[in-house]
């Protein structure tokens, strides 16, 4: 294992586990209060949908289907990059969404409606950083 | 018994470019004086851990001043009557320190700046070359582009919270989350659009590609970047420093913001570079006591032949 520890896969039961993460948080309850939002996380080719209420993810999704009626926004990044993203201590520009949506590293790209996506920001980093007690 | 910092503030009048400004600084120490600039959209606190250290106050008069629109230097006074958004520019942003540096009576300082205020540290060695006495530029290089967008400064979204949030991940994972959380309330706490308007000069008004070249080399140039800067990123500054003569450079393990978010290490990595200036100006050096030994394994600030990595764990 490596200084900044090992890789993760990434499915649907993986998924689950850092959304209990999420729900289990008792901080984003406070600064998500107002995120209700729909969005995509991306890995590699696999969408999945996550849907957010007061800060609490309500359901995850694998997959689009016409009866989704779109989403907000999209992350999505290959499984090389969440699975650095997601170490106890990540590596150097992939500590961040930011770091990797970053002209300069292009590791992320950020789709969609980034209105909801900067309203929610703060919440939303705070969800994306539990992927590190998964 | 009541607990104090040794710092001090005070206000000064400081007129730039046909307007005189209230301008807040901070002061601790004697020696050599020491000009610290603040990152877009903050203010001096970033220094108060530097400006608290016996060791450094020894041998500096180190002084950290407020931006006009930053911390407690207010705006102009006819700011509300604009017709554009606040934008800091090179030529008004290296008038200002220049202007300051004289309001106070300093004589060839060393200006120390992080990421914008280093940015700048290329500007002033270009045009005033003699007002100084040597240059750290922390988080610096000669072209940083990318963050100079509407999201910043937008009426949907809570300016601090998006603009502290925004930076947070510049900072190493490693560094204390304390002082992690300080940095994000200082850039939480920013006027409207100042950051945005900050980081005109950071990413649009000072692409200096095309002129660092032309640095004489006689004004020493510290250069020090954290691997986890991704705005600065080590490679960015190692491209800066091999086209600027009479540099040197030092990649460590840290973040965009040393001085803030990890005072200790940054204590570690810049102390050889104050050693080097002590030695440079013994005139000018206080009385105190002697910089001390290293803690950790940094090295001296010698000029890399490669990337240098200080592990200081």
């Amino acid at each position: 294992m490596s200084r900044y520890g090992s890789r993760k896969g990434f499915d649907l039961e993986w998924i689950e586990r850092w959304a209990r993460c999420v729900n289990e948080d008792r901080i984003l309850p406070v600064i998500g209060r107002f995120f209700n939002n729909r969005f995509v996380l991306g890995v590699d080719e696999t969408e999945f949908l996550i849907e957010v209420r007061g800060g609490k993810i309500a359901r995850i999704s694998e997959g689009l289907t016409p009866n989704d009626l779109g989403f907000d926004f999209a992350l999505r990044a290959p499984s090389s990059a969440w699975a650095k993203f997601s170490q106890q201590i990540p590596p150097p520009m992939f500590n961040d969404i930011w770091a990797m949506a970053h002209p300069l590293h292009k590791q992320l790209t950020i789709d969609g409606n980034q209105l909801p996506f900067w309203q929610n920001m703060r919440a939303l980093t705070r969800m994306l950083s539990l992927m590190r007690q998964v | 018994m009541n607990q104090h910092d040794p710092i001090v503030g005070r206000y000064v009048y400081v007129t730039c470019q046909g307007k005189t400004y209230r301008t807040y600084y901070e002061e601790t120490g004697e020696g050599i004086p020491m000009v610290c600039l603040h990152t877009a959209g903050t203010d001096g606190r970033q220094y108060r851990h530097q400006m608290c250290d016996p060791d450094m106050a020894a041998n500096f008069r180190m002084i950290a001043f407020d931006m006009p629109w930053h911390g407690k230097s207010i705006p102009p006074a006819d700011w509300y009557q604009m017709e554009d958004e606040y934008k800091l520019t090179t030529s008004f942003y290296g008038e200002f320190i220049v202007a300051f540096c004289r309001a106070l009576e300093l004589k060839k300082p060393v200006v120390m700046g992080q990421s914008m205020g280093g940015n700048i540290c290329l500007h002033l060695a270009l045009k005033y070359e003699q007002e100084f006495s040597a240059l750290i530029a922390l988080e610096a290089c000669d072209h940083s582009p990318g963050w100079w967008i509407y999201p910043l400064h937008h009426p949907h979204i809570h300016g601090g919270e998006a603009v502290a949030t925004s930076v947070f991940g510049l900072m190493s994972p490693e560094s204390p989350d304390e002082y992690r959380w300080e940095t994000w309330w200082y850039y939480a706490q920013g006027g409207p659009g100042i950051f945005k308007g900050d980081l005109y000069f950071y990413s649009v008004d000072s692409d200096f590609r095309d002129q660092v070249h032309k640095i004489s080399g006689r004004l020493p140039i510290y250069f020090l970047t954290g691997e986890y800067d991704f705005a600065c990123t080590p490679e960015m500054t190692e491209r800066t420093a091999e086209k600027v003569k009479g540099s040197e450079c030092v990649i460590f393990s840290g973040g965009h913001f040393p001085t803030s978010e990890d005072p200790a290490k940054f204590k570690d990595v810049i102390t050889p570079v104050l050693k080097k200036i002590v030695q440079n100006d013994p005139e000018r050096r206080g009385q105190g006591r002697a910089m001390p030994a290293l803690q950790g394994q940094a090295q001296s600030a010698g000029r890399p032949s490669a990337r240098r990595v200080i592990e200081l764990g």
